[in-house]
């Protein structure tokens, strides 16, 4: 079985296969920090020094330092590396999957009809249009994106990002690769403590590992995780029942859910937005806003903005929109995460954003102390932490 | 003997990326040639992960067996070590990328000519 992946929905995986994926994570921290590493020096000690003779001074914005670092040998393998590494990531996973696809698809439906450990519900729409912004292409290079069905009940693309995940991760998002709303969930718990949700929703939530964390910190609310992804939805409902979580999975677009008004306290996504542009992400905060109720919340935990990081780490985040087959991101990036929750009708007093370290590697007392730094800024909400340092999550969002 | 696992299953998913494919270097050829190098590092690394599997069960049973290598998993100390090896041996295969990195830092200030090139 792949690492970390280790719920009845485990794929068997050879031992030659198992090496394939070990060496694709060895691969990615390789590029990640030998070769990104290498860049970086290239940059400072070449590129930035004959820009500078040239233009009289240092490149200010992340496509100055893009188009200056494009042409560098450096450059093209890193990128030629990085795409290669993302598509490995995938290829490690898919044999084994396609192998055992009917067999994962049985599983599934007997732990979806099973109340043994969990009791959450799946429903489908197989009538949903696909958005083209997920139908038109390979997210982040994954072959067959979040949707593609195979075979009669398929769950195999759920798989293939489940194990996916864990081969690009490395370990570093946890043992159930959910240290991003471990960390989140941990952050808004212990910020808000007297706030007790009694109907949270996940929008975008593919397998459902940013999904079950909220059902562990609320128990007694009732969580629903939507993907427009049938393979994703069953495949998270399968994986919730293994894990004996009792969290409901529906088939459903985030830009019109047909949930009536009113209807949640908590309305989140993790990472999900930068794949989405930005009309649609005004679509989706505009049916956010609507499904709140009054003193609810809505909050989003992803990339940072563009503005708040260096040119060159604005750059170097940018890369994966030119070059992973992740379009929006750049634009999602360049955006204002407080105008956006305004237009869609949220008071600009009440958006808030804040930094969690992650849970994994630092623990609950460094959220806590993140917490308290927070209170003690004169900024407030708006604390930031340093978002280069170590491994920590951006959220922001807004009450209603 | 090669342990492959039979394929029961009627699905056929796909492995390559749809649409436009990314290109960086101006040559023909030589993205191609990235990819195939990295496989082939790849394949290379399953050779070497598989016999240190083969290694490390003969000296634990003094046998070699296929179905022994196969279901054989590593202490989480001989992990550490593989793990260990597996990043010196990418260090090692993609050396020149590094060098090129390194030699704007350690650049002599006056490195004496070779004869010149006709």
């Amino acid at each position: 079985m792949t690492e970390n992946v280790d719920h009845d929905l485990k794929v068997d995986y050879s031992r030659d296969e198992m090496a394939r994926q070990h060496f694709v994570s060895g691969m990615r921290t390789y590029v990640l920090n030998n070769l990104s590493g290498g860049m970086r020096t290239v940059y400072n000690k070449k590129v930035e020094p004959n820009f500078k003779k040239k233009n009289k001074r240092v490149p200010k914005t992340a496509p100055e330092i893009h188009k200056a670092l494009k042409d560098e040998t450096i450059f093209k393998f890193y990128s030629s590396m990085r795409c290669n590494t993302q598509e490995m990531v995938w290829r490690s996973v898919i044999p084994g999957i396609e192998r055992q696809a009917e067999d994962l698809s049985a599983k599934t439906k007997v732990l979806a009809q099973s109340t043994q450990k969990a009791n959450g519900t799946l429903t489908l729409d197989p009538k949903l249009a696909i958005p083209r912004y997920t139908a038109d292409l390979d997210v982040h290079l994954m072959p067959g994106n979040y949707h593609e069905e195979h075979i009669p009940d398929d769950v195999s693309q759920g798989a293939i990002f489940d194990n996916g995940l864990s081969v690009f991760a490395m370990g570093f998002l946890g043992p159930r690769m959910d240290d991003i709303t471990q960390s989140v969930s941990t952050y808004f718990t212990k910020r808000y403590p007297d706030f007790k949700p009694k109907a949270i929703l996940d929008m975008g939530c593919t397998l459902g590992h940013s999904t079950l964390p909220w059902k562990q910190r609320y128990p007694n609310a009732e969580v629903t995780g939507i993907d427009v992804g049938a393979p994703s939805v069953r495949y998270a409902h399968g994986r919730a029942q293994s894990y004996g979580v009792s969290a409901n999975f529906a088939q459903k677009d985030a830009e019109h859910t047909a949930y009536p008004d009113e209807s949640f306290d908590v309305i989140y996504s993790c990472m999900f937005l930068h794949e989405v542009p930005k009309k649609n992400i005004r679509n989706i905060f505009k049916e956010a806003y609507r499904m709140l109720k009054p003193g609810g919340v809505m909050l989003h935990y992803e990339l940072p903005p563009n503005k708040m990081l260096s040119a060159y780490d604005s750059f170097y985040l940018d890369w994966d929109s030119f070059y992973n087959k992740e379009p929006f991101y750049k634009a999602f990036r360049d955006s204002d995460p407080q105008e956006e929750c305004t237009a869609a009708g949220f008071k600009k007093n009440k958006y808030f954003q804040y930094v969690a370290p992650s849970l994994n590697f630092y623990g609950e007392s460094a959220i806590i102390k993140a917490i308290a730094d927070a209170k003690a800024n004169t900024e407030g909400e708006n604390h930031m932490g340093r978002l280069v340092d170590g491994v920590q999550w951006f959220t922001f969002g807004a009450w209603k | 003997m090669f342990a492959v696992k039979a394929k029961k299953s009627q699905a056929k998913l796909r492995q390559s990326v749809k649409g436009k494919q990314m290109r960086f270097f101006e040559a023909q050829g030589v993205d191609e040639l990235v990819s195939i190098c990295m496989t082939l590092a790849q394949e290379l690394w399953v050779v070497k992960e598989r016999l240190a599997s083969v290694e490390a069960a003969a000296a634990k049973k003094g046998v070699i067996l296929g179905q022994e290598i196969e279901s054989f998993a590593f202490s989480p100390e001989q992990r550490a070590m593989v793990d260990e090896e597996k990043k010196q041996f990418i260090e090692r295969v993609f050396f020149t990328l590094r060098e090129q990195a390194e030699s704007l830092e350690t650049k002599p200030t006056a490195e004496p000519d070779g004869p010149k090139v006709p």
